[in-house]
């Protein structure tokens, strides 16, 4: 089975070949059919084709190794193998209640309408300012973190709904009045100021 | 005319080599590069073959 990204490779190669056959003979164009060919290969064709290569930049942006290739994101990758069960995006990394994978994407997505579009391209302003400007340091979010993330997996759980603290205020969490993160229950997230003191877990290969 | 469609294909084949290159890695770098760069050949390359058929009907109607 062929994946999306040797197929974009293949579109690339093909593309070319057909780019370099109205290069190297431009005189083809003189005809209706090499009217249609150069159209083709000097339009339609690298028009999908980079279409498609940044659908696969956008689908890659949102893996955790993207998001830590920036230097600024290293020790909030380091904070996902705190050996403490008390820091919530470690516990979640470590025992895959997110996908290892796409771990920042994952809770640092809105789960709203358009909240992956608004969240690429709040990824493509940060990206953007880590180049071209001055990245805040540290970094803060945007807005305190909202429930509605948290609530998107734990909603409907059984862990979840069946704990006596949650059930007491079940509609205080799912209204946002009460913050999962900063009400003093769940307030221990990357702390990457707290690093040198803290044990690590290693993962086995 | 068969100038500016060379031209065209030349930085169409520059901004389809970036793209290649920028997929062969996952980071922000590579991103940034064939959004930037590629993005820009594309871009030129285009727009330079559009405007070849455009001048190409002008002249021709001129003639």
């Amino acid at each position: 089975m062929i994946g999306p990204q040797t197929l974009v490779f293949l579109l690339i190669g093909a593309s070319i070949l057909l780019i370099v056959v109205v290069v190297i003979r431009p005189s083809i164009t003189a005809s209706r059919e090499g009217k249609i060919v150069a159209f083709l290969a000097l339009f339609v064709v690298p028009v999908v084709v980079a279409g498609l290569g940044a659908s696969e930049h956008m689908e890659r942006s949102e893996q955790t190794q993207f998001c830590l290739s920036c230097h600024i994101m290293e020790p909030y990758g380091r904070s996902l193998y705190v050996d403490d069960p008390a820091y919530i995006p470690a516990a979640h990394f470590q025992n895959h209640r997110i996908p290892a994978d796409k771990a920042c994407y994952t809770c640092h997505t809105d789960y709203a309408m358009f909240g992956t579009i608004h969240a690429k391209l709040e990824g493509l302003h940060h990206v953007y300012v880590y180049w071209f400007g001055t990245p805040m340091n540290p970094i803060r979010l945007y807005q305190p973190y909202n429930n509605r993330e948290c609530l998107h997996c734990h909603s409907g759980a059984r862990s979840f709904e069946e704990s006596p603290t949650h059930t007491a205020m079940m509609g205080e969490l799912k209204s946002n009045k009460v913050s999962c993160a900063t009400s003093g229950c769940h307030d221990t997230f990357h702390n990457v100021d707290q690093l040198g003191h803290v044990k690590f877990w290693k993962p086995t290969e | 005319m068969l100038r500016k469609l060379r031209l065209s294909g030349i930085l169409l084949i520059l901004g389809l080599i970036v793209e290649a290159l920028s997929l062969c890695w996952n980071n922000a770098f590579s991103f940034m590069s064939f959004v930037v760069i590629g993005g820009l050949l594309f871009a030129s390359g285009i727009l330079l073959f559009l405007y070849s058929l455009v001048s190409s009907k002008t002249s021709s109607l001129n003639n």
